[in-house]
């Protein structure tokens, strides 16, 4: 089982995101905020990162930067609330580019997302 | 006239005794002139025949009675001038007709009776010349002093110059001091003219007539303009002996001369100008019974194809469209009320085509006061404008309909995410830990209040029914709102609330206002992540004309609600976007993006305005004007 870190800034989101994790095993640190997302990174060891894109702060784009941008290979999956096909979207496309592993969209089954995870962790 | 062949006669001789009555007869009849032979009582002795005309032009004068008619006039006036004694000459009038009067005293014998000769010999014809000369010379004076020509001569072999009076003072001079030569006068020409002066000259001499030659001379320093017409006399052998003319001072006319033309070209580059210009220039006049169009520039001509003389017969009903009467009434309108306007109609082109057109009417005033009666038109064809306009229109509602529905997507999925997520989670739960799924529950549904929240907001910002407004006590309304925040907002909060604004009353609708102070409360305290002072004070502010312009305000009375926070602020491009649907900086769940423009929107629509003002790190301050009404 894998040490996850999430990073979302609503604590509903986070809260069912955590426990749909935490169903199958997997331990999650939480962060409200892609600042104390990168914070509790540095502290810690984590086996990938589940990320929301649109947060206060430091968004998940400026996180992905972050992380890549020191060479941190972390599998990311990273959840968007967009819908695939509306203008703010293009925050999804462009997770990918900056080094997403996987971007999946909300609102999400709990299978989507353990898959998902699954697939970053066996890479 | 002569009178020798009385002198000739020797009244001492004898043989002259008999022979003189037969000698005066012959004589009286032989002279070519009227002549009478009066006895000193006057009394007719002879005449011969010319003159019995003159005899019989008053009275029948009879011989052997005294004389009457011209001639007792005659013989009257010699006697006055000589007392009778010596011989007369005069010239005297009759009627019409002129004569040259010789009267003398003749005794035929020692002891004869003195006797008086008159001899009337007619000057009529030499005396109407002489009158006629005189009295066309007096014309000629009189004209050239009307005119004020001057009149010169130059006499070529002895290069005598005569001037009319008139001629120095053209060239302000004195007879006395300037002596009129060739010479002399040259030195007057103005330099530059010297050698075209001279060429008029050499023309004189080659027996040219001058017509309308001019040229400069400076007098006393000043530059005038002189014309001369002249020709040259010749005499009667054909050869020519002198020149002869007017002179005229045409410096005012120069002027006005130069002055026409500096109009008239002004007149040609307004003209070039307006026929350069993109925009079609129709000046109509409303002094006949109809408008009639004046002019039309280059980019009217090519827009209607309709030049001016073709649409001055019709005037505007060539560019009326069928279907589009009405506005052109309008138009028809504003003339006839000397007033301007902005129209957009249909305008047909002479080829029967039509065009969407931007007319702009503006009266020309030339009397302050008085109607006009010309006008400026000026026309373009916006037909392409418009489909732009339209274009850009649907493309901004295209991109205000995306950004609208991918803010509302992003918050429900948001809120379905835990509903889903939760709702999966806790079949599996129900029995083996129903605390958490209690939990879960009370997320779902909180999420779906959210959900709601959601969905209201859209719904309010889309409607499009104006919600009834009425005048309200604004600080009682603004109190109710305040009460109704203050469980909403986090612990960490306070609001320092000011109100005073006792009595005014604003047109506003109850539920808007407690919208908009909830909406810039919580704005405020969420800048301040929830821990913080927000002052909320209503107030009134009577506006200067100079503080109402400032805003775009009318001066007077208004209702200000200031919302103040000391949190993070928002920097220019922020604050240039925080009016726009969807736009926010919030948390994901925290806001919709939609409470600023809903505010927005609900206090212009009480005839207000919305304003922020705002310095990153420091705070930002809303702040609310609201039209101040009477109670009801």
């Amino acid at each position: 089982m894998a040490h996850i870190l999430l990073v979302e800034d609503s604590p509903e989101v986070s809260l069912s995101v955590r426990e749909i994790l935490a169903s199958v095993g997997h331990t999650v640190e939480e962060a409200a905020s892609g600042k104390e997302g990168l914070k509790r990174l540095r502290a810690g060891k984590f086996d990938a990162i589940v990320s929301d894109i649109w947060m206060p702060e430091m968004d998940g784009i400026a996180l992905l930067k972050e992380i890549r941008g020191a060479g941190n290979e972390i599998p990311v999956v990273v959840i968007s609330g967009g819908a695939p096909n509306a203008p703010l979207t293009y925050t999804a496309p462009l997770a990918a580019t900056f080094g997403a592993n996987i971007v999946i969209y909300k609102p999400f089954e709990k299978a989507e997302l353990l898959k998902a995870i699954d697939s970053v962790l066996a890479d | 006239m002569t009178t020798s062949a009385a002198a000739a006669f020797d009244t001492d001789a004898p043989a002259l005794r008999e022979f003189d009555r037969l000698t005066a007869q012959a004589l009286l009849k032989a002279m070519p002139s009227a002549a009478v032979v009066l006895d000193a009582a006057g009394t007719l002795i002879a005449h011969n025949v010319p003159a019995v005309d003159l005899l019989q032009t008053h009275v029948l004068a009879v011989v052997g009675k005294p004389i009457e008619g011209p001639f007792r006039i005659m013989a009257e006036r010699a006697r006055r001038m000589t007392g009778g004694d010596a011989p007369a000459s005069f010239e005297h009038a009759v009627g019409n007709s002129w004569y040259h009067i010789v009267t003398y005293p003749v005794r035929a014998r020692e002891d004869g009776p003195a006797l008086q000769i008159i001899a009337a010999a007619d000057i009529s014809p030499q005396k109407h010349a002489e009158f006629e000369i005189r009295e066309s010379e007096a014309r000629l004076e009189e004209a050239t002093r009307i005119a004020q020509l001057g009149t010169y001569k130059l006499q070529w072999d002895t290069e005598a110059v005569q001037w009319s009076p008139h001629m120095y003072v053209i060239h302000g001079l004195s007879p006395d001091t300037f002596p009129a030569t060739p010479e002399s006068y040259l030195e007057l020409v103005h330099p530059e003219d010297r050698e075209l002066y001279e060429g008029y000259r050499r023309n004189q001499f080659e027996g040219k007539a001058l017509h309308g030659a001019e040229y400069r001379i400076v007098r006393k320093g000043a530059v005038r303009w002189l014309r001369l017409d002249g020709r040259v006399l010749f005499d009667a052998d054909g050869e020519p002996y002198a020149s002869f003319g007017t002179c005229q001072d045409i410096t005012e006319g120069k002027q006005r001369e130069q002055e026409l033309k500096n109009l008239l070209r002004r007149n040609a580059i307004l003209y070039e100008a307006l026929d350069a210009s993109p925009i079609g220039v129709a000046v109509v006049t409303t002094e006949g019974p109809r408008p009639e169009v004046f002019y039309v520039n280059a980019e009217f001509e090519r827009l209607t194809g309709y030049k001016t003389y073709s649409l001055a017969k019709r005037s505007f009903a060539a560019l009326q469209a069928e279907d589009d009467r009405g506005e052109w009434e309008n138009v028809f309108r504003a003339l006839a009320t000397s007033s301007g306007g902005s129209f957009e109609l249909k305008c047909l082109r002479r080829d029967g085509t039509s065009f969407l057109a931007n007319l702009q009417v503006a009266p020309v005033r030339d009397h302050p006061g008085r109607d006009a009666t010309v006008f400026v038109f000026n026309i373009r064809d916006i037909t392409e404008d418009r489909q732009r306009a339209e274009l850009l229109l649907q493309s901004q509602k295209m991109e205000a309909l995306g950004q609208l529905s991918g803010g509302v997507a992003h918050e429900i999925n948001n809120l379905l995410q835990p509903v889903l997520a939760l709702s999966e989670l806790g079949q599996d739960l129900i029995d083996s830990d129903p605390a958490k799924v209690r939990k879960y529950f009370e997320v779902i549904a909180s999420s779906g209040r959210k959900a709601r929240d959601v969905v209201r907001q859209v719904l309010t910002f889309a409607r499009r029914d104006v919600p009834q407004l009425a005048a309200y006590p604004i600080a009682v309304l603004v109190s109710d709102a305040i009460n109704l925040l203050h469980s909403g907002l986090s612990p960490g909060t306070r609001l320092n609330v000011t109100i005073d604004a006792d009595g005014a009353h604003a047109v506003v609708n109850p539920t808007q206002v407690s919208q908009v102070v909830l909406n810039l409360v919580k704005n405020a305290a969420d800048a301040m992540h929830g821990a913080g002072t927000v002052d909320v004070a209503l107030m009134l502010a009577d506006l200067d004309q100079a503080a109402a312009a400032a805003l775009s305000l009318q001066p007077g009375r208004w209702i200000t609600l200031r919302v103040i926070d000391r949190g993070c602020g928002m920097d220019t491009y922020t604050l240039s976007r925080v009016f726009e649907p969807f736009f926010t900086t919030k948390l994901a769940g925290k806001g919709t993006g939609l409470g600023l423009s809903v505010a927005y929107s609900i206090v212009m629509g009480w005839g207000g305005l919305l304003k922020l003002e705002s310095e990153v790190d420091k705070g930002t301050t809303a702040m609310v004007y609201i039209p101040a009404a009477s109670a009801p």
